[in-house]
């Protein structure tokens, strides 16, 4: 038995939570094709009106459509959190390859600087780094990405250190192939799962860090959006107008939801077929 | 003693103590009023914002002061004179005056304070506000000693200040905390360490008891200011963000704060009708163009965009709190100055869409060549809907516009390097065009943003300025605005309406331009 | 053992070296300085100002004498809060900030355990459904959203506690509640999973047949084994609490150091900033060192090295 979330059926529970976030990323392409109104539109008869026919899901503040804007800013912080993970990807996993490879020395130099950026008030240098050199998109990326991909080394180090103690390397390296052929031939496909496992629980944490950085007004720049800005933004009309919070609310509270659910269940899936 | 005795004595005991618990109370009653943030200092002479001069104006009292109305009253001073070339003035001081410690202050406490001001080791940032005193730029520069600075006393009474061109608004410049007394013997015995609370002295209705940064400044009743005060214990609460504030006045917390969430403002009006104090600040919300780089180095560029915006729909439907639509760079609330508004204020809305369409198409922008702008704002509520806003006017015109925020200190930084294309600024001047005008003189320094440079501009401001009678002044800046206007160096958009929330708990209050408000003219109420 | 502690506490200090000289170089390359008032500067009191706060002189120099004076604790003037130092500074936010973390951490690990226990204990059954399922929703939503509702209905429609500020026992309460939900969640998870795993475990069914009371055998045999996890786990999330922190403090407008830091950074006050940071990682890095210290009395192979 999996001891870690066996109340729902794994075959119920997984198709929910994978068919939402599906429709959510549909949503955000297609959705704003069913509203006459852009995204930067403002009607100047109705500013921070409640939803009606014309605006389904009201108007903000200078009178812009809530729908298309939610819309829109799905595509942005689904963007920013995919394009972080993968700066994520892109360091982590060769640093946790090499290191747990190489072993010695240079896993421990390599591991140690892991540990020491890990005691570091990370979020706080990047709010630092964003109120020093001004708000720009890559550099957000590059932080958030920056913040993820620890974990990602010490998990891909992990199961590289499994994989190479096993019998097929050794006999690989017997026949003579090489470093870079080992890895990618032997160890790659081995760490894919754990680190699709890891970027699937990583998503929500990018996209709720990215709504902290936007309630300190340092985050996507206007008239660009996001879920983080839209929250943020409507928290501070929490009473006249709730509208502007609630909606964009369920959409990144649903999306967070669907990803660590989906990423606990692959987590089981996985940890099953490593018993077995 | 009979039980009957004891009863009595009790009795006798309550009806003795219930009047002086009721009185310790008064006297222990503490206001609590939200203030727009944190001081960076309370030394006078250190001070940079507007909200360490609330503190500073309970704190200290200078020559001229405000009334409870806002209106300038004698302070220390209880009259004054000017010589009829207004290079001398003459101010005869109270004689009752004295320091929250006992210590006599005499005019050498305000020539050791002027001269202080311009040290250079007191890096005072401000120092250039009473740069008119005679060689004061260059004490301040320590190109001169500090004794040659236009200040002098004439026994303990009396003290002249010289000035090296005629300033007309030298009364109103005194009511800043630049020209605000210092104890000198309290600085000479504790150094920087003199604004810690133990070793405070001060010359205004009250003084600092406590300081927990980020949490509170706590003032206290001075027992030797020269009239007594009807509220003896102040705390003044740093509120960072408007929503909190309004919360905590709701909640009883506070009993004043500065600002509230504008969405709010029906909700108050129906909720707070007595709480509710609105007041128009004697300032200018303007954009500000970058005229020393093209495209807006083009008048016509320039007078497109300035007419693409309509005021009032930024006032009325935009904002919506109260805050009045602006036509000319010097506001309308102005004593005794009549403005020059915008030519094309009065023209209906599509005409001058229709004109600022050609202009732009007579500049080379068109359908097939839009202009990209980048608007830059200061963060915050308002500074995103206005800009938003205008970016949307904008549209109508053909031209794109991407904004910028940023927070207050680093936009004005971009503004003064001169980084920036299109920018939303303010400017809290004094109750004269001058201080406004002067902004567009082209070796003002980084403050005229937009590197405005006009010759005929500058000669006026400086014949202006070079005048003793304020009539001619007047007249000759009225010439310099009409260029102004002319050239579209700004567009004026709006003056900034303060919304502010006061308990009903609290009497004396009264909304003045200014929007200052001592605590020594407030008393407890019903 | 003392050679493993003494390794790691050398390479806590090279750690805390390397974030002080990157944070002081970052905030000196950075545009704007921090005497970029609203008001214009002539150049002559610019020189001034720069003098007194020795920004005239190399950078290299400006390094080494705020080392100079950190190595004796001591953390320089604000140049924005003109009259304090740093250390008074740090001194009045730091036990609020304190005080918010540990309540926090307190809060979330008894009432995570309590969640955790009750779940874990009725493996698939509805209680464990609800309470697992309220947990990972409350994962899902923002502090910068569970804050302002907290304000709105404890303290603007109930009028319990406070809605703001600090000087109370009372003005406490939600800040460590909005703190504390996500990690309650987290801490739920983990010792669910250790409840229903130490439910099959030898000793456990020992203790049962032997006819110890629920209670006893939840207590003293599944909750201590359940609770190990939490160790590695406390780490991270003493760092996460201390950013959280930060916008909580800025929620509820309490004088902690996190608010110190945001409004630091936004005032360009550069030893402000250095000293919260210094602070921040220290503590951080004390933190993983008595983790790494716990680790080693429970872990025998470490104890030998």
């Amino acid at each position: 038995m999996n001891p870690q979330l066996p109340h729902l059926k794994s075959s119920t529970i997984l198709p929910i939570a994978a068919g939402t976030l599906c429709l959510v990323i549909l949503l955000a392409v297609i959705g704003p094709a069913f509203s006459e109104w852009g995204a930067e539109d403002m009607d100047w008869n109705a500013m921070e009106t409640p939803p009606s026919l014309q605006h389904w899901f009201g108007t903000d503040v200078v009178g812009r459509d809530l729908f298309v804007r939610t819309m829109h800013g799905a595509r942005v912080s689904l963007t920013v959190a995919l394009i972080a993970i993968s700066v994520a990807v892109l360091i982590g996993v060769p640093w946790g390859l090499v290191a747990g490879y190489m072993g010695g020395r240079t896993d421990q130099l390599m591991m140690r600087i892991v540990d020491g950026l890990y005691a570091l008030p990370v979020v706080l240098i990047v709010i630092l780094l964003v109120v020093l050199f001004g708000r720009n998109q890559y550099l957000l990326f590059a932080a958030l990405g920056a913040l993820f991909w620890l974990d990602l080394a010490r998990i891909v180090r992990g199961q590289t250190l499994q994989v190479r103690q096993s019998a097929f390397i050794e006999a690989a390296r017997g026949l003579g192939a090489s470093i870079p052929y080992i890895l990618a031939k032997h160890v790659l496909p081995n760490i894919l799962g754990p680190t699709l496992v890891y970027v699937t629980l990583a998503i929500p944490g990018i996209i709720l860090a990215e709504s902290f950085i936007s309630f300190l007004g340092l985050g996507i720049q206007e008239p660009d959006t996001s879920w983080g800005v839209l929250v943020a933004d409507g928290v501070q009309t929490l009473e006249t107008s709730p509208w502007l919070i609630l909606f964009p609310g369920i959409f990144l509270a649903v999306t967070v939801w669907s990803c660590n659910t989906l990423g606990d269940r692959l987590r089981d899936r996985l940890d099953r077929r490593h018993q077995v | 003693m009979s039980r009957r005795a004891i009863a009595q004595f009790i009795f006798a005991l309550t009806v003795a103590l219930v009047p002086l618990a009721d009185a310790l109370s008064a006297e222990s009653r503490i206001l609590h009023i939200g203030n727009a943030g944190e001081p960076e200092t309370l030394d006078p002479h250190r001070y940079n914002l507007r909200l360490e001069e609330t503190l500073l104006n309970d704190l200290f009292m200078g020559l001229t002061t405000f009334d409870a109305q806002g209106r300038l009253v004698p302070g220390a001073a209880r009259s004054w004179g000017t010589s009829d070339d207004g290079l001398t003035w003459t101010f005869h001081l109270r004689d009752d005056l004295s320091w929250s410690d006992g210590q006599p202050l005499t005019a050498d406490d305000f020539v050791y304070a002027f001269r202080r001001l311009q040290d250079p080791a007191t890096a005072a940032s401000l120092a250039y506000f009473m740069y008119m005193l005679d060689n004061a730029p260059d004490v301040n520069a320590g190109r001169a000693p500090l004794t040659a600075l236009g200040v002098s006393s004439d026994g303990p009474h009396t003290l002249i200040l010289k000035l090296s061109r005629p300033y007309p608004y030298l009364l109103e410049r005194l009511l800043y905390p630049t020209a605000f007394p210092v104890p000198r013997h309290a600085i000479e015995e504790h150094g920087d360490l003199w604004i810690k609370p133990e070793n405070w002295v001060s010359n205004g209705a009250y003084v600092l008891a406590d300081w927990q940064p980020q949490a509170h400044v706590h003032l206290r009743a001075n027992p030797h200011f020269h009239t007594e005060v009807a509220i003896s214990e102040v705390q003044y609460h740093p509120v960072v963000n408007e929503q909190g504030g309004y919360n905590r006045f709701r909640n009883g917390e506070l009993h004043a704060i500065g600002s509230f969430p504008v969405g709010e403002l029906d909700h108050v009006r129906e909720q707070y009708p007595d709480e509710l104090r609105m007041s128009d600040l004697l300032s200018m919300m303007y954009l500000v163009f970058n005229t020393s780089a093209p495209p807006f180095d083009d008048v016509r560029i320039r007078e497109a965009l300035s007419r693409a915006i309509d005021q009032r729909v930024l006032t009325d439907k935009v904002l919506r709190s109260g805050n009045k639509p602006a036509f000319s760079f010097a506001p309308a609330l102005i004593d005794s100055y009549n403005a020059v508004e915008l030519a094309h204020a009065s023209e209906p809305f599509p005409d001058r869409i229709e004109r600022a369409r050609s202009l732009m198409q007579e500049a080379g922008y068109g359908a097939d060549k839009p202009l990209n702008i980048t608007l830059r704002h200061v963060a915050g509520l308002e500074g995103k809907k206005v800009n938003l806003a205008i970016a949307g006017m904008w549209k109508q015109i053909g031209v794109n516009t991407q904004l910028h925020q940023a927070d207050l200190r680093n936009h004005f930084a971009d503004l003064r390097q001169g980084n920036f294309e299109v920018a939303w600024a303010g400017w809290v001047g004094e109750n004269n065009a001058e201080h406004y005008l002067t902004l567009l003189q082209s070796d003002i320094g980084n403050v005229n943003y937009g590197r405005f440079a006009l010759n005929e501009y500058d000669r006026l401001i400086d014949q202006a300025q070079s005048e003793a009678s304020l009539e001619k002044r007047n007249q000759l800046l009225n010439a310099a605005e009409s260029v102004v206007v002319h050239h579209h160096a700004v567009v004026p958009l709006y003056t900034t309406a303060v919304r502010r929330l006061v308990s009903s708990d609290i009497e004396g209050w009264y909304e003045n331009p200014r929007d200052m408000h001592q605590v020594r003219y407030l008393s407890w109420g019903r | 053992m003392t050679r493993y502690l003494l390794k790691r506490l050398t390479f806590s200090l090279i750690t805390l070296f390397a974030v002080i000289t990157v944070v002081f170089f970052l905030l000196r390359i950075a545009p704007g300085g921090p005497f970029d008032g609203e008001r214009q500067l002539p150049p002559e009191i610019e020189a001034n100002l720069k003098a007194a706060y020795n920004l005239d002189e190399p950078l290299y120099r400006q390094f080494a004498l705020y080392l100079g004076r950190l190595v004796t604790g001591d953390l320089g003037p604000s140049f924005r809060q003109k009259d304090f130092d740093v250390n008074e500074l740090v001194s009045r936010g730091l036990p609020v900030s304190t005080a918010l973390g540990i309540s926090a951490l307190l809060l979330a690990v008894l009432a995570g355990m309590a969640v955790g226990t009750l779940a874990g204990l009725h493996p698939g059954k509805p209680l464990d459904v609800w309470l697992m399922s309220l947990s990972n929703l409350n994962l899902a939503i923002p502090t910068i959203v569970a804050g302002p509702v907290l304000i709105l209905i404890f303290a603007v429609f109930l009028r319990w506690v406070p809605a703001g500020g600090s000087g109370t026992f009372t003005h406490f309460v939600l800040p460590v509640i909005a703190l504390a939900l996500p990690y309650v969640a987290a801490v739920a998870r983990l010792i669910r999973g250790g409840i229903v795993s130490a439910g099959s475990e030898p000793h456990v069914t020992t203790a049962r047949a032997k006819g110890l009371s629920p209670g006893r055998i939840v207590g003293f045999h599944m909750l201590p084994t359940a609770s190990i996890p939490l160790i590695s786990f406390l780490g991270p999330a003493a760092a996460g609490l201390l950013t959280g922190s930060v916008v909580v403090e800025q929620i509820f407008d309490l004088p902690g150091i996190g608010r110190y830091f945001v409004q630091g950074a936004l005032a360009r006050d550069y030893t402000l900033v250095m000293g919260v940071v210094v602070v921040y990682s220290t503590a951080i890095l004390l933190f993983n060192f008595l983790a790494d210290v716990a680790y080693g009395l429970v872990d025998p192979r470490i104890r030998a090295l």
